[in-house]
């Protein structure tokens, strides 16, 4: 019995290590630390978000049902639309623009070099992602500074970036922090073409932007796709840009996680905090099941 | 003539993003061996009394102190309740396993803690465990363990049964069997995902901001943000010389494990 | 030293998958027997099964005089050498050779020389401080079968040991493998699917099919009496021509004439005439003829097949004297050498075939 068949039904058989019985023993722990910390709050937001509990007070004792009042309340605040239209430019600036694009040139420009300044020029690129997000904030902080910050002694001017541009500031951080990883991934990708394909394509004469068109990016959309998903995420969930401007000035920085923040822990409005984290919540989920579908649309 | 256009077009890309990502790095380097370090980045005064300064700092060595205690914790549990089950989940094959498992990997992707950290902070206060480490943990965890489980089940698939069977027609324990065979084989799988939970730990700022409230117990992360934010003029010489001595360790961790394992895309993340 | 009794074992997976349906065989001590089969047959469940790595659903199992069947494979003493081999990639040649013994407690000096004998047995000296990785194929088996040999076992199992080997490696190592068996005497099982293996291994040999086992006997007898069309398709390099015909009046009628059965069996019915390539003649003279639609190179013989009326018979001839393609042949069968079988039940008819 050598089929792949008869591996399954071998697999399936007791006088393993483990026995049925056992082994739901040993997964038991694992799933309930996960059942509590990660799903139960997703699904306690969800009522929370229609109580008016609060962090200190009466509230805070004795919460009341107030239904979808935290919603209404949200969806006419104006704060909540700026902090959407602003989540909303940072990840598409950041993330899909910033790291996809600059990851995937840095893959392809690097792909068939061999020497000491493509690896020096990928380890900086890792290292960025690496180094913990406090201290890149505030080499940041340091290095976009209007009196003695690094790019203005090169540049030769005073520029208050973080006042004067605040968005495009934390999304040109943000394009430098995470790089690496869609780097990294479409590195993998298109490690993982056959050769054969590129030189298919060159016989037939096809110029390297023909190659990257027509044959490159249609077979690694699965890594595309995978890589879109992931970064979009964790741009759309990145608290990052509050260790350099702490959402402001003026709410210009605020994406939704500081929104959150501020509403919930710093002013104590926890339903209401909740109500939005439901609302962060779907959008994430709506996310990933929008790049799921893509995914599954493609074979 | 084409090809001299290109290569030009090459060497200031190549150039352009070298200093794009090197320059807000510089400060790190320069100004932690700097006298009198300013925010620029600047060829220093060379000393290290700025790190002398820093080990007398009690506030700034307990930081580090509390980092270690949150990264030894998360990764104990992972290892100790996510790897046994992902060994077990990798052997025993029950109907829509896979399924189940790629589903709480999009959900630990989905349950992030920006959007549930209301739940989570009010989770942990009605445990008893607000501004205390294990509920850091318990939450990290949480949201650690099923990419983890992930990955090191991707690990175990590859290896084959018949290490366990032969060893097991040996007359090999259980234990002996895990011990002998299983652990030193998934040995690398284990490395990874410890490094790229204690990368992750050793990094997180928003959960102990969160769920810590006593100065004393915050980690690192949370303790350099308070040193550039809280009021007044910001020690720079303290602060350069701490944000060195909390990346450094990272820096090696990762570098270690990058070129004993290399860098590897596990099963979920490949699609 | 010991002997295998297996009395009506049966194996049922989960979903009522049958893979041995109350099997009953007896292996004789220091025999080395072949399951010969394909796949998906229920040999290396069996296999596993004496191994105590598959439970029996129901049935017994005896090596020696013990009743192993409720044992946990440790307690069995027997030695297994598995497909893939299952070296372990982080222990040296000679760590992996004395693993058994360190878990049977065998002291570190006493394990590490028998490690050693077993390795200069089977040629590994001077890679014993290697990793498995650093092996050649062939390096590996030896290494699997040298840690087979140190457990000094009641029984050697093997899985296909020599499947994941190049051709010129399999005949060597069939070669030391037997010469090996033979030298320690150790009661063997071998599952192969590999018919040409189990002939030249084997002592006697059982072949199976969906959890039964068709035919067991030396491979002698399995060549020359398979006793139903399965066992004859599957053993010999060229499978046996099975000519459908009817039985009567002491021989075989077919569309393209008459085969001859040397008057044996008058009784009517539907048959198969059983007949192996190697004992068919070609020429021209004969009842029996057709044209000559392949022929194939085999070295020393060709393999000749004629179409007789839309019948495919295959012979085996001589180099040189192979007709041409297209040619018309007469095709000779040795009426000696004729096996008859019922065409429905596919069984050898009693009394029809030479002894």
């Amino acid at each position: 019995m050598t089929g792949k068949g008869t591996d399954r039904r071998r697999r399936s058989s007791g006088g393993d290590l483990v026995t049925r019985g056992g082994a739901a023993t040993i997964v038991a722990p694992a799933a309930a630390v996960v059942a509590v910390f990660l799903v139960f709050p997703a699904l306690w937001t969800l009522y929370l978000g229609l109580t008016n509990r609060g962090l200190t007070g009466i509230n805070a004792a004795n919460p009341q049902f107030v239904g979808l009042e935290n919603y209404t309340t949200a969806l006419s605040d104006p704060a909540l639309w700026n902090s959407l239209q602003v989540t909303f430019i940072f990840v598409s600036g950041s993330a899909i623009v910033g790291q996809a694009v600059l990851g995937f040139t840095l893959a392809w420009v690097f792909r068939n070099w061999q020497s000491w300044v493509r690896r020096a020029l990928e380890l900086l690129v890792v290292v960025a992602w690496i180094v913990p997000s406090s201290v890149v904030a505030f080499l940041w902080v340091a290095f976009l500074d209007g009196e003695s910050g690094t790019l203005n002694a090169i540049l030769g001017i005073e520029t208050e970036w973080l006042l004067r541009h605040p968005l495009l500031s934390v999304i040109v951080f943000n394009t430098w922090r995470g790089t690496a990883f869609s780097m990294l991934l479409f590195g993998a990708a298109l490690n993982s073409l056959p050769p054969s394909y590129l030189e298919t394509s060159r016989l037939a004469g096809a110029s390297p932007l023909q190659q990257l068109f027509d044959i490159i990016l249609p077979s690694i959309k699965g890594y595309i796709i995978t890589n879109l998903l992931l970064i979009s995420l964790w741009t759309f969930n990145d608290f990052s840009p509050y260790l350099i401007t702490g959402g402001g000035p003026a709410g210009a920085t605020e994406v939704l996680p500081i929104y959150i923040y501020n509403e919930s822990i710093r002013f104590g409005e926890l339903g209401f905090g909740s109500a939005i984290s439901a609302i962060m919540l779907v959008i994430n989920l709506l996310i990933a099941l929008s790049y799921l579908r893509a995914g599954r649309s493609r074979s | 003539m084409r090809d001299f256009v290109v290569r030009v077009a090459f060497i200031g890309f190549s150039a352009f993003v070298g200093a794009f990502f090197a320059l807000p790095m510089l400060w790190l380097v320069f100004a932690p061996f700097d006298s009198t370090p300013t925010l620029a980045a600047q060829i220093p005064e060379f000393t290290l009394e700025n790190f002398s300064d820093l080990l007398s700092n009690a506030s700034a060595l307990r930081s580090l102190g509390n980092s270690l205690i949150l990264v030894a914790g998360v990764v104990g549990v992972v290892l100790l309740v996510g790897a046994p089950a992902s060994y077990v989940l990798s052997r025993i094959k029950f109907p829509g396993r896979d399924v189940f498992l790629y589903m709480l990997l999009l959900m630990s992707s989905v349950i992030t803690g920006a959007a549930a950290m209301v739940p989570l902070f009010l989770l942990t206060f009605e445990l008893g465990l607000n501004d205390r480490f294990p509920g850091v943990i318990l939450v990290l965890a949480g949201g650690m363990l099923p990419a983890s489980i992930f990955i090191l089940k991707d690990f175990t698939d590859t290896t084959p049964r018949s290490y366990e069977e032969s060893a097991r027609v040996f007359g090999a324990t259980t234990l002996q069997t895990l011990r002998d065979v299983v652990v030193p084989v998934i040995r690398p799988g284990l490395a990874v995902i410890s490094v790229w939970t204690a990368v992750n730990v050793w990094s997180n700022f928003l959960i102990p901001f969160i769920l810590l409230r006593s100065p004393s117990k915050s980690p690192a992360a949370v303790l350099m943000y308070s040193f550039y934010t809280e009021g007044g003029q910001p020690n720079l010489r303290l602060i350069a010389a701490f944000s060195l001595l909390y990346t450094v360790p990272i820096l090696l961790l990762y570098g270690y494990v990058n070129r004993k394992y290399g860098f590897r895309f596990h099963g979920g993340l490949k699609s | 030293m010991a002997g295998i009794e297996i009395s009506e074992i049966t194996k049922i997976f989960p979903g009522e998958v049958t893979a041995l349906s109350e099997l009953d065989l007896s292996i004789e001590d220091g025999e080395f027997f072949a399951l010969l089969g394909p796949s998906g047959c229920g040999k290396t469940t069996l296999l596993r099964t004496i191994a105590g790595l598959e439970p029996a659903t129901s049935g017994s199992l005896d090596i020696g005089d013990r009743d192993v069947t409720s044992l946990p494979p440790g307690d069995r003493n027997v030695a297994m050498v598995f497909q893939d081999y299952a070296l372990y990639p982080h222990m040296t040649v000679r760590d992996n050779i004395a693993y058994p013994l360190k878990v049977q407690k065998v002291g570190r000096e006493a394990r590490y020389g028998e490690a050693e004998k077993a390795g200069s047995s089977l040629s590994l000296d001077g890679l014993m401080d290697r990793r498995p990785g650093q092996l050649s194929g062939g390096q590996q088996q030896r290494v699997a079968v040298a840690r087979a040999v140190a457990c000094r076992p009641d029984v050697f199992l093997f899985d296909e040991p020599l499947s994941n080997l190049d051709a010129q490696l399999r005949l060597e190592a069939r070669g030391f493998l037997k010469q090996l068996q033979k030298d320690l005497g150790t009661t063997t099982v071998y599952v192969t699917h590999d018919q040409g293996e189990a002939l030249a291994l084997a002592d006697r040999m059982a072949v199976m099919d969906h959890g039964v086992i068709r035919q067991v006997g030396t491979p002698t007898e399995l060549f020359h009496r398979p006793a139903n069309v399965f066992v004859a398709g599957f053993i010999g390099s060229t499978p046996m021509n099975l000519i459908p015909g009817v039985l009567g009046d002491g021989n075989v009628r077919f569309d393209g004439g008459v085969l001859p059965l040397n008057g044996r069996g008058d009784t009517g019915g539907e048959v198969f005439y059983g007949i192996r390539p190697e004992y068919i003649t070609i020429g021209d003279v004969g009842d029996i003829s057709g044209t000559v639609a392949i022929t194939e190179n085999l070295g020393a013989q060709f393999l000749v097949t004629v179409d007789v009326a839309g019948q495919l018979i295959r012979a085996v001839v001589a180099e040189g004297s192979e007709p041409a393609t297209g040619d018309t042949a007469t095709v000779n069968p040795d009426p000696d050498r004729v096996l008859v079988y019922d065409r429905e039940s596919g069984e050898l008819t009693p009394g029809a075939g030479y002894h």
